[in-house]
């Protein structure tokens, strides 16, 4: 049981690669167009990180309900969990574009506009980013704090290691419910700032824990085609693909009814918000987003035969890899750009911030015990059977 | 027409499955076995392929379309009215109706679909051969001119794979799985 998945110079190479692109991309980027810039560094940076707080919400939920069998994976998505403190540096960054991000931030923009004004006990420069500090302060302290508790298990046993962690899973997940609302709102929701939805908070953060699931089934699919996680069945893969299908559900749920009742309602503040989808261009978009990320896994997850297949979860989850960028793109870049463009900066930033999360996550998964041992579930997942 | 059977009681999923796999073993043709819950391996072991999913998707979706051009015809075509302007053909509106009929569609003729094919219906006395499989007990069912001429061996064989009973009764089984 003693694996170490071993971090090969091809994997590290070819996320340096990845990593060179988006370098260069940004370095084009803000060159010609500063403001397709930023916005694209805030999408792919907050499109990472939510997959690492959708990560770690995945081991919380396995933690509190007490599964047994998703034990063997625990360290894939502890792994992505280690890209926060770099999305923190990022978000940081944001501070020399907030200009070209959010209008809120322009000094002068409160005194015309009612709304901002009324707004701007909580939307202001300084506090935004006490807030971002506030943020990932906690994010870091705790995942860093429960990854530690996970390794120490590693080396003493006992279950002492394991209520303990359930615990601060529980701690841990009321601190997400709490801030990652609150950042989606800051930091998305905030771009059209004249716009709200009450529903926004809860949409993002299913669809941050939707496609963290994914990825985290893509991860360990990929790793086995490598020879790791030899004791994958057909019962681990029904499973996971169960988490897709039913937060491919949730997703479809949520972003039904928001456009629902903002459709229903028909109040001018809150159906600009869609109108400006709806032109051409973004209109495709906007639907090919409930058609990626919902349609296309509840359709095909439903039969028997693609939801325990390695391939058709494999295909699944690299489709709702770029059903989450669309998602992510029809939100940011209507109201910071506004203009619908997709080119070499938008593609190279993606390649880039993913070559350096598959970089982290590989270095955090070659640094400990490809499965964890001392785990009390860890026999159970072993030899799971639905 | 009654027929003899040959009834092993078991009393766990796993010894019960053991006991199966031997008896499939033997060629012996399994008459029907009961359990407390459905058992996936169980299916599998059987080669028994269920089509009761293809009928719960054909409903979900013959429902659904049908919901939606009943909805059509009723506020488009039909009765037309005029709600502060709003287009009649409101298509976002019909969906909450159609998945929560779709749902109910599924579950009613799903259940009346299960009723059909075990032969249950309201009023109708279950046949069981053991009414502890509704317990917690798991009961094969292998019919007597099955094995007719090992019939110790069988009954040893099965006490040997961890049966808590067996026994014979004479009674009509109608379905064959």
């Amino acid at each position: 049981m003693d694996t170490k998945f071993t971090l090969t110079s091809k994997y590290k190479y070819i996320s340096g690669a990845l990593i060179l692109i988006g370098v260069a991309a940004f370095v084009y980027g803000f060159i010609t167009n500063p403001g397709r810039s930023w916005a694209n560094l805030l999408l792919n940076n907050y499109y990472f990180l939510s997959l690492a707080i959708g990560a770690s919400f995945f081991i919380g939920i396995q933690y509190i309900t007490q599964s047994g069998w998703s034990t063997m994976f625990k360290r894939v998505p502890e792994a992505m969990t280690s890209y926060i403190p770099f999305a923190a540096v990022f978000m940081l960054l944001i501070f020399f574009g907030m200009q070209a991000l959010y209008h809120w931030s322009d000094p002068g923009a409160a005194a015309h506009d009612e709304l901002i004004a009324h707004k701007s006990p909580y939307l202001n420069v300084p506090f935004f980013f006490i807030r971002i500090v506030l943020f990932f302060g906690l994010w870091i302290l705790m995942s860093r704090f429960l990854r530690k508790l996970s390794l120490k298990e590693d080396l003493e046993g006992g279950l002492r290691y394991f209520e303990k962690s359930e615990y601060y899973y529980k701690v841990y997940i009321f601190i997400l419910a709490i801030t990652f609302s609150l950042a989606t709102f800051d930091w998305i929701m905030s771009i059209d700032v004249h716009w709200y939805s009450t529903l926004f908070a809860l949409k993002d953060f299913v669809a941050a824990f939707f496609h963290a699931a994914a990825i985290i089934t893509l991860i360990i699919l990929l790793l086995n085609d490598r020879g790791y996680f030899k004791d994958l069945n057909k019962s681990h893969l029904l499973d996971f693909s169960r988490y897709i299908f039913m937060l491919c559900i949730i997703w479809g749920y949520f972003w039904f009814a928001e456009f629902m009742l903002i459709w229903y309602a028909n109040i001018p503040e809150e159906t600009m918000y869609i109108a400006q989808r709806w032109e051409d261009g973004w209109i495709y978009l906007f639907y090919g987003n409930i058609f990626i990320n919902w349609f296309i896994p509840f359709l095909f997850l439903m039969s028997r035969d693609i939801d325990r297949s390695k391939l058709g979860l494999k295909i699944i989850s690299i489709i709702l890899i770029f059903g989450y960028w669309i998602d992510l793109y029809i939100q940011i870049f209507p109201g910071t750009v506004g203009e619908f463009s997709i080119g070499f900066i938008e593609i190279g930033a993606f390649l880039g911030f993913g070559g350096l999360f598959a970089l982290l996550t590989g270095i955090a998964l070659s640094r400990a015990a490809l499965i964890p041992k001392n785990h009390p579930y860890l026999e159970e997942s072993l030899y799971h059977h639905a | 027409m009654t027929n003899k059977y040959i009834i092993g009681v078991f009393d766990d999923e796993e010894t019960l499955l053991d006991a199966v796999r031997k008896v499939k073993e033997k060629d012996i043709d399994i008459r029907d076995v009961y359990t407390p819950y459905p058992s996936e391996t169980l299916l599998e072991i059987l080669k028994i392929k269920s089509y009761f999913t293809y009928y719960a998707f054909l409903y979900g979706f013959g429902g659904a379309l049908a919901l939606l051009a009943f909805m059509y015809y009723a506020a488009v075509i039909d009765w037309p009215m005029n709600f502060g302007g709003k287009p009649s053909e409101a298509f976002p509106s019909f969906i909450i109706v159609t998945i929560v009929l779709t749902i109910f569609l599924i579950t009613v003729l799903s259940l009346f679909t299960f009723s059909v094919r075990t032969d249950i219906y309201p009023g109708r006395k279950a046949i069981m051969p053991d009414p502890r499989s509704t317990d917690d007990k798991f009961v094969m069912v292998v019919a007597k001119d099955q094995i007719r001429n090992m019939e110790e061996e069988y009954h040893q064989m099965l006490k040997d794979s961890g049966a808590s009973e067996v026994y014979e009764k004479e009674m009509e089984l109608k379905i064959k799985p």
